[in-house]
């Protein structure tokens, strides 16, 4: 090394010093022990006692893991697809040149900057079986038929589907990001298909779509992993839901216990925290698979041209 | 002044709490004259970095650090209880205080006080005094997060055997674990039949002779029971298994079952407990599920005027030595007798339940000395006191609570003068040889859970009492392996299994 | 943009209010919520508006609650026998007919009338005079539209939940200091520490620096609670559980999103700045401090809300590292609002909801085009 090597080396570490203690501390020493504590028995009262694999076995036969990885899978899937539709349908229309754009978008994205636990406690009273907006907006249309809105978060059957429309109301900033997507759509592809003789319809599907798509993609991404450590709505709403219980036992029936709430209650509640931490590497290599993923879907936009 | 019209007064401004017991009637007017004492200005706090100062810590360097004096230790308390039993705490506390001028203990009310100061403990930032269910300190105490009380009881002259000879024996064996004393009793409660003396009368049964066998309690039961002619609808029953449902596990010992023997599980293998349980089913059996569920549909909470037993729903329960409070607050004129449980197994005569709320020290306690201070006041008590103001400890403590002494000995205005209108029975009943409490197993919540599952199945039908406990066994076995296994891996299992239960 | 007829941009106008109408509609529940007593909030059928009613019972012009409407004509009748003699009572016209019940009647109801009740102002278990009530035709109840502000003030008052003595309880304002304390140093070290680590990246060359920037990126996908435990395990060894610590700590030594997204924006600035000032002799920290810093406002501030809101909306940590309530953050005292006896105050729980919310939307509406901006670079450039 020259020695002007050397002293831009220096400069270099020194500007990301704080960097480095900060990434050993915080995150490589953890992501290390955390892999060590899978495979050991500890509870942070005591010190750690190696096991081997026996947390894993166990988890593969704990009947609540799989229950809180379906449950979590069930919640992804529902709305992660919905909440990608809805964004998109919104940013679509707010494409348009249509008037008071401006307007509408702030009203959008308002939600998703609410701290989660203040809507987490509106939509437990818009749920409210009785009470809330949610059935007396929908008994306008069902008690004609003499039906009546469910119980929602009181219901085992319809406690997740309640979480995925909450869920949806939180959108706002994908509408935004999606916005500025297709505002980036270069104009020529437009008016080349036009030229074409396209119709509306067909250029939504054959340019903007496949223009679109690497940001649709990713974004999907980051929801589905966000998605997947759906934490603070669960825990306060099944908490509140259900006249102060453990928030961790994810009621009615279990149906909201979800896979960070159950690793939580492993760890802080049970101090089991050898277990969590297995169930913690699981999620880790599912996460890894899944931003891989996604770093294909973005290859090439982050990585600048020097 | 008198301390009952204080309190009352002190409680209504705080007015989302329930009604205190103390207001009139049960207060003594005529003992009250005597003003109480003036409350003693507790001594000034030491400039301490309060959590929020350490958090700004960098911002806060130059400030002033504590000025060194030694002032009076200051012990945090965490307790569960907010109203009437806070207050009572409080005054428990402040005589503490007043008594000496080393140790200030500062309450501190707290919900779900045993997950946080579990969670606090593992966090390295426990309270150096915690209220928590006697039925946690089996677990905590595996889990290494108690510290015992051994070595204070031997600093102060005494054997674990001299200290805990101070209880009933049901009341020391809650306070032990593994051989080792690791909690002090705050309140005790001791379960007792209660039944309903004007619907014992109106069936044609002496309101004074409540029944004293199982085979006389399933009789009482049936005549107790009422349809309405024109729907077949219960409009009372004599006894309904869920209300309140708290203890579900106590039928098993009533009938002279083992939940747990020789290191094993024994929910479904012992006889007597699927006996029990049997038993259970069959009132649902006789009355009807559907009848049962419209019944308890119309149930109010326990706590309310509208509670089944109150509105003369159910004509016996089994409640604790709190209920009188309730009784006196939601539906006073109740005419109600108290007596023990029934003989369920031949010669087990004055059979009861008790319980208790315990105080702890969490391993990683500041200052552990001063805590143990104010556990052995609250454990203590003056065997002499003849008027209100000459009770200490643990007599000052129940008596505002209105609930009885785990001590063996008691004051002659404690046992004389006390606001529960049955105290005697409750001290009969946990003096007797033949009381239980639940057993000291670490996995004991668990246990319980999977109690209340089956419970539940076997009272609504959906499962016989052998599947239904059969299948809580199983996973209750493994779940005990595991835990076993654990602590031999922790090289605890060599002192527990010796002593376990 | 594409081009659209005006047919379709009416439809599309049309879809664009009704959604918005749907994300609004939330907020307008939550805002009626916490202004209607709460006998209003649990009633049905469904209403935005808080209104007041009153009537003259007993002589006076009391406010009154509406309970609930008398289906057959009947009478307010006062008792003449048994334990309710003397006591004032409502009878339906058949039971009337039949006599079955002695009574005489004070005035009689017609079918559609309110069984209404004075509404005092006490909480539960007070003790007072029995309230008065009457069954009365609505047209002699008056209904003026009033918003309960009041009920703002007692829902703070009861976020601390409930405690032994006045010794023991925590109030709003502790709540406040706590959730600003940790957003604001949180803030600071973010925007501090962030800034100079993304420097080090983007505007210096040093060996093995695109290696380390390549492991910088991967740990951001490390979900959070794969590190929970062990940096739980970190910080009590540290003695900060219990702390507000653990939640600010962090941010001053640097996080992967943001000195990806600072990275990003240093890039920008033309290489001609800083070696022109080199040339003159400035060193590397004066060039950055002097030169690259104020012209990166833009993305500081970004960073900045970024981080005030996730502070501020924090659940999951102040839940792991706080103890004691007089520690607790805002989030965390409002998620233990507990039910008092008789159920959830959904009016104050609502009110206080709110109130948590406030600050973030007034951040919001200043600072718009700098948090859409910045949400957009985020999500498009991946």
């Amino acid at each position: 090394m020259t020695r002007a090597e050397g002293k831009r080396l220096r400069a270099g570490v020194a500007f990301t010093s704080l960097w480095i203690v900060g990434l050993a501390v915080f995150t490589a020493y953890p992501v290390a022990a955390s892999l060590f504590y899978s495979f050991c028995d500890y509870s942070i009262l005591k010190a750690p006692v190696w096991c081997g694999l026996e947390n894993y076995r166990q988890l593969a036969q704990d009947e609540l893991f799989w229950k809180s990885l379906r449950n979590t899978l069930f919640y992804a899937g529902l709305s992660v697809p919905l909440g990608t539709a809805v964004a998109l349908g919104l940013a679509v229309l707010l494409n348009c040149e249509v008037g008071g754009r401006s307007l509408f978008r702030l009203l959008f994205f308002m939600p998703s900057i609410v701290p989660v636990v203040a809507s987490a406690m509106l939509w437990l009273w818009i749920f409210n079986g009785k009470y809330g907006l949610m059935n007396g907006f929908l008994d306008l249309f069902l008690s004609p038929f003499g039906l009546h809105g469910p119980a929602w978060l009181a219901d085992p059957s319809w406690s997740k589907p309640a979480l995925v429309i909450m869920s949806l109301w939180g959108t706002g900033n994908a509408v935004v990001i999606y916005l500025a997507g297709l505002q980036n759509v270069p104009a020529e592809l437009y008016e080349a298909a036009e030229i074409d003789g396209a119709s509306a319809w067909r250029r939504f599907i054959h340019v903007t779509l496949p223009a679109i798509a690497p940001v649709v993609a990713f974004n999907a991404i980051m929801a589905l992993i966000g998605a997947m450590q759906l934490f603070a709505q669960a825990y306060i709403m099944s908490e509140a839901a259900n006249g102060n219980g453990n928030a961790s036992d994810g009621n009615p029936a279990r149906s909201t216990l979800f896979y960070t709430i159950y690793l939580f209650s492993t760890a802080f509640q049970d101090l089991r925290m050898g277990y969590a931490s297995a169930m913690a590497y699981v999620l880790f290599l599912i996460t890894a698979a899944l931003t891989w993923m996604a770093a294909q879907f973005s290859r090439g936009r982050y990585e600048d041209s020097p | 002044m008198g301390l009952a019209a204080r309190f009352s007064r002190i409680w209504s401004k705080n007015a989302r709490l329930p009604l205190s017991p103390l207001s009139a009637p049960w207060s003594k007017p005529a003992e009250e004259n005597r003003p109480a004492a003036p409350k003693a200005k507790p001594p000034e706090p030491p400039l301490r970095l309060s959590p929020r100062h350490k958090a700004c810590l960098p911002l806060l360097l130059a400030a002033a650090l504590p000025a060194g004096a030694a002032q009076a230790v200051h012990v945090t308390y965490w307790e569960k209880w907010v109203g009437f039993e806070a207050q009572a705490d409080q005054a428990v506390i402040d005589r503490f205080n007043r008594s000496q001028d080393r140790i200030v203990v500062d309450y501190s009310s707290v919900s779900h006080t045993d997950r946080k100061t579990l969670v606090a403990t593992a966090g390295g930032d426990p309270p150096d005094i915690a209220g928590l269910n006697e039925q946690n300190i089996a677990t905590f105490a595996d889990a290494e997060a108690l510290l015992p009380l051994d070595d204070f009881i031997r600093r102060d002259g005494m054997t674990n055997t001299e200290w805990l000879s101070r209880y009933y024996p049901v009341y020391a064996r809650i306070c032990s674990h593994a051989g080792h004393v690791y909690a002090g009793i705050s309140t005790p409660k001791v379960m007792a039949l209660y039944w309903n003396k004007t619907l014992f009368r109106e069936a044609g049964l002496d309101p004074d002779r409540p029944p004293r066998t199982l085979a006389e309690f399933d009789d009482y039961s049936r005549r107790l029971t009422k349809r309405d002619p024109a729907t077949g609808r219960l409009t009372q029953v004599g006894f309904l298994p869920q209300d309140p449902g708290w203890w579900p596990w106590i039928f098993c010992s009533w009938f002279g079952g083992k939940l747990f023997d020789e290191q094993r599980v024994t929910f479904a293998s012992d006889p007597r407990n699927v006996a029990a349980y049997d038993w259970i089913q069959s009132f649902t059996r006789d009355y009807g599920l559907d009848n049962v569920k419209v019944l308890s549909s119309e149930f109010g909470p326990w706590a309310s005027p509208s509670a089944p037993f109150f509105t003369g729903r159910i004509a016996m329960v089994f409640q604790g030595v709190f209920y009188d409070n309730y009784i006196h607050q939601y539906k006073p004129g109740l005419d109600y007798g108290v007596g023990p449980w029934p003989e369920a197994v031949p010669g087990v005569t004055d059979f009861a339940m008790a319980e208790a709320d315990v105080l702890v020290i969490p391993r990683g306690a500041r200052h552990v000395r001063e805590a143990w201070e104010f556990i052995k006041y609250v454990n203590s008590a003056n065997p002499d006191a003849r008027t209100r103001d000459e009770l200490r400890g643990a007599e000052l403590l129940d008596y505002l609570q209105v609930k009885n002494s785990p001590l063996r000995v008691w004051s002659p205005f404690f046992a004389e003068h006390n606001l529960h209108p049955h105290i005697a029975m409750m001290r009969r009943l946990s003096a007797s040889p033949n009381v239980v409490s639940a057993p000291d197993l670490g996995i004991w919540q668990e246990y319980y859970r999977e109690v209340i599952s089956s419970f539940d199945r076997v009272r609504l039908l959906d499962a016989t009492p052998r599947e239904a406990m059969a299948f809580s066994q199983s996973r209750l076995e493994k779940s005990w392996e595991r835990y076993r296994r654990s602590l031999e891996r922790h090289g605890q299992w060599a002192a527990l299994g010796e002593t376990a239960p | 943009m594409t081009r659209v007829h005006k047919g379709s941009r009416r439809v599309a106008m049309g879809l664009l209010l009704l959604f918005s109408a749907a994300f609004v509609l939330p907020f307008v529940w939550l805002l009626s919520t916490s202004l209607k007593p709460i006998e209003q909030t649990l009633s049905l059928p469904l209403t935005f508006i808080p209104w007041a009613y009153t009537a003259d019972l007993g002589g006076k012009r009391v406010e009154v609650t509406l309970d609930f409407q008398v289906t057959q004509p009947g009478a307010v009748v006062r008792f003449l026998a048994g334990e309710d003699a003397g006591k004032l009572g409502f009878l339906g016209a058949r039971q009337l007919a039949s006599g079955s019940v002695p009574a005489t009647v004070v005035h009689p109801v017609a079918a559609g009338s309110w069984h209404v009740t004075q509404r005092l102002d006490r909480a539960l278990g007070e003790e007072g005079p029995a309230p008065l009530w009457d069954v009365l035709p609505r047209d002699r109840i008056d209904s003026r539209i009033r918003p309960r502000w009041d009920n703002y003030p007692r829902a703070l008052a009861a976020l601390g939940g409930d405690s032994a003595s006045d010794r023991d309880r925590v109030g709003f304002w502790t709540f406040l200091g706590n959730s600003l304390a940790v957003a604001i140093l949180g803030v600071l070290g973010t925007v501090i520490s962030n800034a100079i680590v993304a420097y080090g990246f983007a505007r210096l060359k040093w060996r093995g620096r695109d290696a380390f920037f390549a492991l910088t990126l991967a740990t951001m996908m490390v979900p959070f609670p794969a590190l929970m435990v062990p940096l739980y395990g970190v910080f009590k060894a540290l003695g900060l559980i219990g702390t507000l610590l653990p939640l600010w700590l962090p941010t001053w030594f640097g996080s992967a999103f943001n000195i990806f997204l600072m990275r990003q924006f240093f890039r920008t600035i033309p290489e001609e700045l800083s070696e022109a000032a080199r040339i003159d002799g400035c060193s590397e920290w004066r060039i950055f401090w002097r030169i690259v810093i104020p012209l990166s406002t833009p993305v500081l501030v970004v960073a900045a809300l970024f981080h005030f809101i996730f502070a501020w909306n924090d659940f999951l940590g102040p839940l792991l590292y706080l103890t004691r309530k007089d520690t607790y953050t805002l989030a965390l005292a409002l998620a233990g609002y507990q039910s008092q006896n008789g159920g959830v105050q959904w009016h104050y729980l609502m009110a206080a909801s709110a109130v948590t919310i406030l600050p973030v939307i007034i951040l919001f509406l200043f600072a718009q085009k700098t948090f859409i901006r910045g949400i957009a670079t985020t999500g498009t450039k991946g």
